[in-house]
């Protein structure tokens, strides 16, 4: 019979793996990649010991052990949406300053061949085509 | 009539413009014909024939390549003169319902340095949705001003300086969010009475429809609850050009 330990073995590092092979593949810049290392290092740390969050739940007064990891699972989860969400802030403030700067840069050389109409404009969200 | 204004300092004409293409020859035409003062148009991203019109109008246009929304449009628009050295700018909606005319009477108050920013304000032509979300956000901000939406501004080198800096490049609007900015800074805005028309075509990028109006409300109450506390800086140096 597969063991909880083995399950969740499994789950981090195939987690590990992935992260791993998404980084050399170029697809995870820098700094997200370390924090999904982090994420998968800890977890196949704390599926090699399930028995640690026994141990801690009790010693926190928490009743039913688990529990303890889904809420640690959830709050991370809750900061890692919030720094996205400041990044992507921050991006699109670079992104409006860059936009800005093409159009004065586009203004002083107006013989400058510029996109037609016939090319699709980048659409409002914000995004760039590629 | 053509009236130069001497005693302005380095002025400048600021028009956002997103599919503007019925209106934006006649209201550059018009501030043309009215002010010797160099005309700038920043075309939002607009899929009509606006930018060609304005040029061909004789104003120069700034390219957006992406939309940035009317105030967006704006900073550009001011990042552009503080960078060719204008010292005051004047931003005028492109649907043609402000008139050139009173531009005058905008310059005023910042010729006579008593205030750094002038609001060219109507508040008569609001609708009575309109005046109560003004008063709630009067209310919300202690800002003293009756007409908080208008896009017909003056502002002076100081507060261009101010609302061309990565710190208001967030903002979606020319209303509360950049009034706010300018009062943490010190500067003094005043309200002139001015004559608007009616919006012949289109609508306010504003109050456009009520998940708009909804989205806007909640976003700006928001923004000023945010900024409820947030200590006021110094003064802003004008010194260096």
């Amino acid at each position: 019979m597969i063991t909880y330990q083995i399950t969740s073995m499994a789950i981090g590092v195939s987690l590990a793996v992935t992260i791993l092979f998404l980084v050399r593949r170029d697809h995870l810049h820098g700094p997200y990649a370390l924090w999904w290392i982090g994420v998968a290092v800890t977890v196949a740390f704390l599926s090699l010991f399930p028995r640690l969050f026994d141990v801690v739940a009790i010693k926190l007064g928490i009743s039913y052990p688990p529990i303890l990891a889904v809420i640690m699972g959830f709050s991370m989860l809750l900061v890692k949406l919030l720094t996205m969400d400041l990044e992507r802030s921050r991006q699109e403030r670079l992104i409006r300053r860059l936009a800005q700067r093409l159009a004065l840069l586009e203004a002083q050389a107006p013989e400058m061949p510029v996109l037609d109409k016939a090319t699709p404009p980048e659409n409002s969200s914000g995004k760039v085509n590629e | 009539m053509s009236c130069s204004i001497t005693n302005v300092d380095r002025p400048i004409i600021l028009i956002p413009a997103y599919n503007e293409q019925a209106t934006i020859d006649a209201v550059i035409r018009q501030a043309r014909a009215s002010w010797q003062i160099p005309i700038v148009a920043i075309d939002d991203c607009s899929t009509d024939a606006t930018a060609r019109i304005a040029r061909a109008a004789g104003a120069t246009v700034l390219p957006l390549r992406i939309q940035l929304g009317a105030w967006g449009a704006i900073q550009t628009g001011l990042r552009y003169a503080l960078r060719h050295g204008y010292r005051t700018a004047i931003t005028l909606d492109a649907d043609g319902q402000h008139d050139p005319q009173d531009i005058g009477r905008l310059l005023q108050p910042l010729t006579s340095h008593q205030a750094d920013v002038t609001i060219g304000a109507f508040p008569e032509r609001a609708s009575c949705a309109r005046r109560l979300a003004w008063n709630y956000f009067r209310r919300l901000t202690g800002l003293a001003l009756e007409d908080i939406t208008s896009g017909f501004r003056a502002y002076n080198h100081a507060a261009m300086i101010v609302l061309a800096t990565p710190e208001a490049s967030l903002l979606d609007y020319q209303d509360v969010g950049v009034l706010l900015i300018l009062r943490r800074h010190g500067l003094r805005i005043v309200e002139t009475p001015v004559s608007m028309r009616l919006r012949a075509i289109g609508a306010s990028r504003v109050f456009r429809s009520w998940w708009v109006v909804g989205k806007y409300m909640l976003q700006t109450s928001l923004l000023c609850l945010a900024r409820i506390g947030h200590g006021a800086l110094a003064p802003v140096d004008d010194s260096t050009g």
